[in-house]
């Protein structure tokens, strides 16, 4: 593997005041870039610059800022010391627009915007907002709360929480979205495939399932509100355990034995061109059209 | 006199030949008289009152659970399956699948693997983000045990199925993830 000596560029601006550093480094204009902050936040903006530039207002237990190139690698790193880890950073960088970007923290809330490359966001506890554009996302949190906002141009999203809520909009493309407890929000977009997941949190679906597009949900105890928008074109399988079904399209679910409280619905709309997919244990479903 | 009249004639004939009374071979009468004073001799038996009582609210709450049931199948229509003993007292353990069957040592395996590396990871967390982590993953339990019980009492049905399979995975894929994400996220805090 061939390996690059790393080239590291120190500072190149004066620090502000004692508690706030400005770094910047040159960087390629479609390389990655990597972000870590333990707790504060982390604000990443595009810009038209082949450039990485860092403002930091660091916290009291941080040892050191790196801010570091390995070729088409840039590493923004805020080094705290491990008895200091509550110690909060507000960091604030600036990428070249067609960047990738890997960041990452335990309790830093991240937010993004205007970044065209790809994007991986990990928090623990933090929260996490970004635009997408036209690169895939993947995004995981613990307990912290997700807001994704697309711009119409077909991508790969994926989420995933354990609690925290997942809040999607104008997204197109396929998405895949889960978390345990959290509830799930999808609106004002065009997919080929969605699949949703819960296992306490409710699902609501307010958007539109392309032709030949597939659609799974699954949740135990959540409910699931799905209004779908646009043309409709799909076959409906639809079984619950110990739910209510409530069908804005006319069939009727029918009981599926006569010793259970269990409920199916199994119909078509429109051609049929797409498969629509939906289980829930106890949790109550109502399909509808958006109007 | 044609055919029919001469055969009347001779039925009279042979009528009036038979005997108008018949004499029994025995003089029936003294067992006759006997039963009847048999009968009359018997004492009238009569229930002790605190019988008579019991017996009446025998009957009452008989006769009323007779009606109740009645009601009941015209009204309910076909009752509920009762689940056998084993199903009542079944308490699912991590990798039951219903009371038949389970997913095996290899699953309990890879589990208790996850769990051992959970338990490292959590002392990493902070406790608030511990505490969410701890619940979410009851959650996935309590929903495992619920599933299980359904599945326990309808072991053919495939939604049951199909969820319990999910929820297992769910609880694996979240234990993996925590462990994935904090070991990546704290490696990078590390450096």
């Amino acid at each position: 593997m061939k390996r690059f000596l790393p080239l590291i560029l120190i500072a190149t601006s004066a620090c502000a005041a004692a508690d706030d550093e400005e770094r910047s480094v040159d960087a390629s204009p479609d390389g990655l870039v990597s972000i870590s902050n333990t707790a504060g936040s982390i604000d990443v903006r595009g810009w038209s610059r082949n450039q990485v530039d860092v403002r930091a207002d660091l916290g009291s237990g941080v040892d050191e800022l790196v801010v570091e190139r390995d070729g088409d690698k840039v590493l923004v790193q805020v080094k705290t010391r491990r008895s200091m880890r509550s110690s909060s950073t507000d960091l604030h960088v600036r990428v070249p627009e067609n960047s990738s970007i890997d960041v990452s923290g335990i309790s830093a809330d991240i937010s993004v915007d205007g970044v065209l490359g790809a994007q991986r966001l990990q928090s623990i506890s933090g929260d996490i907002e970004t635009t997408a554009h036209e690169a895939d996302v993947d995004i995981e949190t613990v307990s912290g709360d997700v807001n994704l906002e697309g711009d119409r141009r077909p991508i790969h999203v994926t989420l995933s929480t354990v609690s925290g809520d997942i809040d999607v909009d104008n997204v197109f493309g396929d998405i895949k979205s889960g978390s345990v407890s959290g509830d799930l929000y999808i609106v004002d977009g065009e997919f080929n495939r969605v699949t949703m997941n819960t296992t306490s949190g409710d699902i609501v679906f307010r958007a539109a399932l392309l032709s030949n597009g597939r659609f799974d949900v699954e949740t135990i105890n959540g409910d699931v509100d799905i209004k779908l928008a646009g043309e409709i074109s799909a076959s409906f399988d639809i079984e619950t355990f110990n739910g209510e079904i409530r069908n804005c399209f006319g069939p009727e679910p029918v009981r599926t034995s006569r010793y259970a409280p269990g409920r199916e619905l199994s119909f078509t709309e429109g051609g049929g061109s797409s498969r629509v997919i939906i289980r829930t244990l106890n949790g109550d479903l109502r399909l509808c059209r958006d109007d | 006199m044609n055919e029919f009249e001469r055969d009347d004639a001779e039925l009279m004939r042979m009528a009036r030949g038979l005997a108008t009374d018949v004499q029994p071979q025995r003089d029936l009468w003294p067992s006759i008289a006997e039963g009847i004073d048999d009968t009359d001799a018997r004492p009238v038996v009569r229930w002790p009152r605190l019988m008579a009582q019991a017996a009446a609210v025998l009957l009452l709450v008989g006769g009323s659970s007779m009606i109740t049931w009645l009601t009941m199948q015209d009204a309910a229509g076909p009752t509920e399956q009762v689940a056998a003993t084993d199903t009542l007292t079944f308490r699912p353990v991590s990798g039951s699948f219903g009371s038949d069957y389970s997913l095996g040592p290899d699953f309990t395996d890879a589990r208790n693997s996850l769990v051992a590396k959970l338990d490292e990871e959590m002392e990493r967390l902070p406790p608030a983000t511990r505490a969410e982590v701890e619940k979410n993953i009851a959650t996935i339990r309590a929903a495992i045990a619920e599933i299980n019980i359904a599945l326990a009492k309808e072991p053919e049905n495939v939604l049951l199925q199909q969820l319990l399979l999910r929820t297992y995975n769910e609880e694996l894929s979240v234990m993996r993830k925590v462990d994935l994400l904090t070991t990546s996220v704290m490696r990078r805090e590390d450096i």
